[in-house]
């Protein structure tokens, strides 16, 4: 029993830390860092932009590279 | 029924834990930074080994650092990184371990331990090029204290309840390996005291408060307990040290002696027996058969590095013979003692210290370059904590106690090194890797924004609210 309790205990904090953390924009861009971004996250955010110029949405990303 | 119960219980740890690596891997899918926390939660917690199902069969250890180094090369934001004079120092020990392995005296067993310390090498050469945002260094602190924390919670409650005894006390895992070694978890424990309570200050994904207080102070108490557990004499030390650098760092020392003091008239008297007659025999090495044994391997080592100046690789240890006299002594009567010696002869007894492992395995070149990594550490840690230590700008307000914490842990780690053998212990490098994704968060925030640093700095020491 002691033993499910400190497994448990422990594994929610994480599940829960890693839930917040990968719904954190703060996790890829610190707010007092000047924003940068990949090339992958570029073409990514290119191809969800190209998906939403088909549908009728705004074409292409807003500028959030490099400042 | 007993072995029914244990046996669903071992099932559902089984589940539980195959359900949660998968699920933390598949959020890195979403966020690659998941797979560099997930490979330090496995490497520290070594789920596979806690269970007996598809974890156990499967390199998930292996798994989660490729998909950590991949996804980094291939999705992550490299703008601005540099490769620290640390990284080079843990890429030549790196280099010069892989000769050595290559030259060792025990080929079959140096390799079996070069596969896990390339890993450890390498990715405390790599984390800090993934230590990119605050967020991201506070998470790998905050999954470092939770993975230790899947440890010591169970070990202190145990010890709480009696469970306890040198050699006794029964951790999640029973194998007496790896951070599951009652000396290892000990120093690893008070290694991580400082950092639980840095969470406890400054930490963003758990924001201070009570209930975050309690957990902190749970955990440190779990620390505290796990020498006491384990009766390992090392972790009592490690405490000393620590008590010693927290009194430094603590704005109210007198407060704090007197803390100190009271909970040590309190605890004093609640600690087993086996426990203190243990931790008596600290100064009197030649009475306990343990203690000998180090002293005696030390002295083999310093000879063997004479023949041996470059090392005899991993598990050189493996061919020394040591022999000592070992003296008890016994109550006669009369106030008299019967004082006996014996004669002990023992083979293939390990360092029982990181300083002579180095020594030992990679000679005096390997010595120097892992003691180098590590006074550079400390006097890194000790440039930035005074640098930022009055008036920094509120942005940067945890940046002095976190290089406080991990010098803490850092330099507790060097003590408790003395008398285990923890030179490759990869949670260790963690600890490096941190202290590096610091120095380098620091030089990234130098450059980028010194404004930061001339503008904000006059209104926070007038105190004329936040700065714009």
């Amino acid at each position: 029993m002691i033993d499910i309790f400190t497994v448990v205990v422990p594994h929610v904090l994480m599940a829960i830390a890693v839930w917040r953390l990968i719904h954190s924009d703060d996790l890829d861009r610190d707010p007092i860092l000047p924003a940068t971004e990949s090339t992958f996250a570029r073409a990514r955010r290119g191809f969800r932009g190209g998906r939403g110029s088909a549908n009728g949405g705004p074409a292409g990303g807003s500028g959030a590279g490099g400042a | 029924m007993a072995a029914l119960l244990a046996g669903a219980e071992q099932a559902v740890l089984n589940l539980f834990l195959t359900i949660f690596v998968t699920a933390f891997l598949g959020a890195g899918v979403r966020r690659p930074f998941v797979f560099v926390l997930a490979y330090a939660y496995i490497d520290i917690v070594a789920p596979q080994k806690v269970t007996w199902g598809f974890l156990a069969h499967v390199p998930v250890s292996l798994i989660a650092f490729i998909c950590a180094v991949l996804a980094w090369l291939v999705a992550e934001d490299k703008n601005g990184i540099r490769f620290s004079p640390r990284q080079f120092v843990l890429l030549i020990l790196l280099i010069y371990c892989g000769l050595t392995t290559r030259t060792a005296d025990f080929p079959e067993e140096a390799l079996e331990k070069w596969g896990w310390v390339w890993k450890a090498l390498v990715f405390a050469m790599f984390l800090p090029l993934t230590l990119r945002t605050r967020l991201r260094i506070e998470a790998m602190v905050l999954i470092m204290v939770l993975s230790v924390g899947v440890i010591v919670i169970g070990g202190g409650i145990k010890t709480l309840g009696g469970g306890g005894g040198y050699g006794e006390l029964k951790l999640l895992v029973n194998d007496n390996q790896g951070l599951y070694e009652g000396s290892i978890i000990s120093t690893v424990a008070v290694c991580v005291m400082p950092l639980a309570l840095w969470l406890a200050r400054f930490g963003t994904i758990f924001k201070p408060g009570w209930l975050v207080w309690l957990f902190a102070m749970g955990i440190c108490l779990s620390c505290l307990l796990m020498p006491v557990g384990t009766q390992a004499r090392t972790g009592l030390i490690c405490i000393g040290v620590l008590g010693v650098l927290m009194l430094r760092s603590s704005k109210r020392r007198l407060t704090y002696i007197g803390v100190i003091a009271a909970l040590s008239i309190v605890a004093l008297p609640l600690l087993p027996q086996s426990f203190t007659d243990r931790m008596s025999t600290i100064g009197n090495h030649q009475s306990d058969q343990s203690a000998s044994t180090r002293v005696a391997v030390w002295a083999w080592t310093i000879e063997f590095a004479k023949t041996h100046p470059f090392g005899g690789g991993f598990c050189a240890y493996l061919q020394n013979r040591v022999s000592y006299d070992k003296i008890n002594s016994e109550n006669a009567g009369d106030n008299n003692t019967a004082i006996q010696t014996e004669r002990i002869e023992e083979k293939g007894r390990a360092y029982h210290s990181s300083y002579f492992e180095m020594l030992g395995e990679q000679g005096y070149p390997g010595l120097g370059l892992w003691l180098l990594l590590h006074i550079m550490g400390v006097i890194h840690m000790e440039v930035i904590r005074r640098r930022y230590a009055k008036n920094p700008p509120p942005e940067l307000a945890w940046v002095t106690p976190l290089a406080d914490a991990l010098q803490q842990a850092q330099i507790v780690y060097l003590f408790g090194g003395a008398f285990v053998g923890i030179a490759f212990q990869p949670f260790c490098y963690m600890l490096v890797g941190l202290q590096c994704g610091l120095s380098a968060y620091i030089g990234r925030v130098k450059r980028s924004t010194p404004a930061l640093f001339r503008a904000v700095r006059p209104v926070a020491v007038s105190r004329t609210g936040a700065a714009a």
